[in-house]
């Protein structure tokens, strides 16, 4: 493939490069298994602030690339990621270090949802003042207001976000973008740029008669309500409709609120349903019921309070543009299903009236704005968006992804470089591994999501112990199939070493090839063994078994092994 | 005879004890190695000839090596090198291998402990006063040499390829052949480079080599012809009707 100048090629293992906040999930795996758990946690953190938050809830396509699923099961990535996180925050977290303050600029973040705090993050960290302005009373956004607490626990959220203060950035509550502060204001306030990740914060309509009944509220305003505290009617019956995320949390939280009976009403079929299987799981344990193709075509009331649903049943017809097949609707299939709360959970979009209109995308239904894909910049100079503002209800990594991207794209444009210099970015998926069948079956037994027992204090160190060894253990699944990764270079834990071939004393025997376990080392048309760098993993077989010693480790020659062994073999 | 305060060299693999490694005893240097696989048994012996008394090799338990075959070979060089040892009348229990689970508790010190009590009982490395001449030390260097040699170090790096795939004569070497062959080469290749370095100053004839050592006349005279044939070896002189023989550079 051929390289152009302005493209960055990265080689990254596969759970790297399928993750759009492109986590080095390789190199902290590897750290958990030196149990290693706190410089595991600042590997995430080199990435993306969100380490907990992530381990909770995140949608891990990591594991859905992981190299292992070709064997047997994917690594628990998201799971480890959860474990060492919660080991840090359980032993009390070190505070961070404030990162100088070296750029004059002043950045705007508008929106403390994970895009903009990703991207402030990352800003402070480049040592730019950052000044993030936030709505509602705390930061956090969709992670604070929209996930409920039994999936993610406000103070897991409190802890990243004190830690992306820590770090240096600002956060200011309570300020409301198109009221409060504008894009205009923001400028005569000296912000040099400004980002905007509002998300979407509006559930989408059912468009159907009777959506103004008493008893139907929306699944967005819905999780948000009982967030903050407010009292929210639920009543013995509720109706969910809708297939994603949210559905299964409104559903979750309603039956934990006290619904006797909720049924999540969906117009596809299960394999179609875009909420994670695992939570839809849960949700069946809770006891919530599911109806897969059945679309809602009116809501009945009386005495303007909702009282049942009617429904029409579908079939799945051709695929759409979303790759999904279109449900269409059986003529003369309404049949009504008796309710006292109603939850559409059919997605978000944005509000509209504080956007400036220049900005809007007109083609989207959803009022996004406009933004360049790569670069996350609008057609205002200085003014970047990204999150779901750009995209589209979607999920917190990606959102990170594009928060990591925007800062990036505002550092380049403060400092007055092209913005789509070395942006294009190439990623190589790179595994060593050539033969499937040599790769031993080691099963998946991580449970991490047990909830913890009541133990005595005893119980409890042992029980620790045994999570600890758990960890480990799943850790050790990982193949370690991408290129080395810069984790533990330089530490005195692994030096990442490197084998050098000499020319003059090869002589193309081919032992080295056989030997290597990551293909790193090939005869070349000269018949001379050469060492790919981007698979070397420094183990160093090849230079124990190199039949003419051709072959040498950069760092940990013979003679510098044999010179430390026997350092103290001298009388 | 016993030995108080043993030399002891542990070479542990950098994967298998994650932080499990309390200070080792004094008389211990353990080093650490990226893989227990990238020994070559050459540095191996080397520890032995500059005054180690005995050597660990600390690795991670099959199947769990980081580098996937780390062990595999780990375990290949141990054998040969049980074997090179023996050949040069050192004990072979001063080489020990032992295997650790990356998630299992022992502290690596507990294995260093348990084969440091082990070596106290034998007597000191013979190699610590030896000078030149002495028998042991021309022994280890033959083995070096015979473990830095081409036919020995291919056949243990194809090992797999020739136990498990089928060579170019769509031949599948069954193990048991496979250890037979490594023995003979280890064995002759061994005799060989003990024979070279005995005349590399002195010419020698057959029956001073035989005496050397202690091998039946025809045995020797059988590797001298091979030895002369790749041209390791030749006629220096010829005394009455013995010809002796003396070491050409290799």
């Amino acid at each position: 493939m051929a390289i152009e100048s302005n493209t960055n090629v990265k080689r990254f293992p596969p759970c790297r490069s399928a993750c759009p906040a492109r986590v080095n999930v390789q190199a902290y795996v590897a750290l958990l298994q030196k149990g290693r758990f706190k410089d595991a946690v600042e590997i995430i953190r080199k990435d993306m602030p969100f380490p907990a938050i992530c381990g909770r809830v995140c949608f891990s396509p990591c594991e859905d690339a992981c190299a292992r699923t070709n064997v047997d099961q994917a690594v628990a990535i998201r799971a480890l990621k959860r474990f060492v996180a919660d080991i840090e925050r359980e032993e009390e977290r070190v505070k961070a270090e404030p990162v100088l303050k070296k750029h004059q600029e002043r950045v705007a973040v508008v929106g403390a949802g994970p895009a903009g705090l990703a991207a402030a993050y990352e800003l402070a960290k480049l040592g730019y003042p950052v000044t993030v302005f936030e709505r509602m009373p705390e930061a956090g956004g969709m992670m604070r207001y929209c996930i409920p607490d039994f999936r993610l626990e406000k103070f897991v959220v409190d802890n990243e976000v004190a830690y992306i203060k820590e770090v240096g950035v600002e956060i200011k509550t309570g300020v409301e973008f198109g009221k409060d502060i504008t894009i205009d204001s923001l400028r005569e306030n000296g912000y040099s740029a400004i980002f905007i990740a509002i998300g979407t914060q509006l559930g989408m309509k059912l468009n159907v008669p009777g959506e103004d009944l008493k008893g139907v509220i929306n699944a967005v305003d819905f999780l948000r309500d009982v967030s903050l505290g407010k009292p929210v009617e639920v009543g013995d019956r509720v109706a969910v409709i809708g297939g994603g995320n949210s559905a299964i949390d409104a559903a979750r939280t309603s039956r934990k609120l006290g619904a006797k009976e909720v049924t999540v009403l969906y117009r596809r079929s299960r394999e179609e349903m875009p909420a994670l299987p695992r939570e839809v799981a849960e949700a069946e344990k809770d006891g919530i019921k599911f109806q897969f193709l059945v679309a809602p075509k009116c809501l009945i009331g009386e005495n303007g309070k909702v009282k049942a649903v009617e429904c029409l049943r579908m079939r799945l017809g051709e695929p759409d543009e979303s790759g999904r097949r279109k449900p269409v609707p059986i003529s003369f299939s309404e049949h009504q299903y008796p309710v006292n709360t109603v939850v559409p959970a059919l997605g978000q979009v944005a509000e509209a009236k504080c956007i400036p209109p220049e900005l809007l995308n007109k083609e989207t239904r959803n009022s996004l704005m406009t933004v360049d894909p790569q670069t996350l910049e609008t057609k205002v100079p200085g003014v970047f968006a990204g999150g779901d503002i750009a995209t589209g209800p979607a999920s917190i990594i990606e959102a990170v992804g594009a928060g990591k991207r925007a800062a990036a794209s505002i550092h380049l444009y403060l400092t007055g470089q092209d913005l789509h210099h070395m942006r294009e970015e190439c990623i190589e998926e790179t595994t060593w591994v050539k033969n499937w069948g040599h790769v031993k079956k080691k099963e998946c037994r991580y449970e991490s999501e047990v909830e913890k027992p009541r133990l005595s204090f005893d119980e409890a160190a042992q029980y620790m112990e045994k999570l600890e060894q758990n960890a480990k253990f799943e850790a050790f699944r990982c193949l370690g199939c991408g290129p080395c990764a810069e984790c533990l270079a330089n530490t005195e834990l692994c030096d990442a070493d490197k084998a050098v071939v000499n020319a003059d004393l090869c002589i193309g025997c081919n032992v080295c090839a056989v030997v290597c376990p990551f293909g790193a080392v090939k005869k070349n048309e000269d018949n001379i063994a050469e060492v790919n760098e981007n698979s070397c993993k420094g183990c160093g077989i090849c230079a124990a078994r190199c039949p003419e010693q051709a072959i040498t480790m950069e760092k940990m020659t013979n003679d510098r092994i044999i010179l430390l062994a026997t350092a103290s073999c001298k009388e | 005879m016993t030995n108080e305060d043993p030399r002891i060299v542990c070479f542990s693999c950098n994967f298998a004890f994650c932080g499990r490694q309390s200070p080792a005893p004094p008389n211990v240097n353990v080093t650490r190695v990226q893989c227990i696989g990238r020994l070559d048994p050459v540095s191996i012996l080397e520890t032995f000839e500059k005054g180690a008394d005995a050597v660990m090799l600390a690795g991670c338990k099959p199947p769990d090596c980081h580098f996937q075959e780390g062990n595999v070979h780990a375990e290949l060089t141990f054998k040969i090198l049980k074997r090179l040892l023996k050949l040069s009348g050192l004990e072979p229990e001063r080489l020990e291998l032992v295997w650790a689970s990356p998630f299992e508790d022992q502290d690596l010190n507990h294995y260093i402990i348990r084969f440091a009590a082990k070596i106290t009982k034998l007597p000191s490395s013979p190699l610590k006063r030896a000078d030149a001449e002495s028998s042991y030390t021309v022994n280890v260097i033959a083995a070096k040499n015979a473990a830095s040699q081409f036919r020995m170090r291919v056949l243990l790096g194809r090992e797999k390829e020739l136990t498990e795939s089928v060579n170019t004569y769509g031949e599948k070497i069954p193990e048991k052949d496979y250890d037979a062959m490594l023995e003979e080469i280890v064995g002759g290749e061994f005799i060989r480079y003990k024979i070279h370095f005995l005349t590399r100053n002195v010419p020698m004839s057959v029956k001073d080599l035989a005496e050397a050592t202690g091998l039946d006349r025809n045995e020797v005279l059988d590797h001298v012809v091979d030895m002369r044939r790749k041209n390791m070896l030749a006629v220096d002189h010829i005394e009455g009707a013995t010809p002796l023989y003396k070491a050409l550079e290799v």
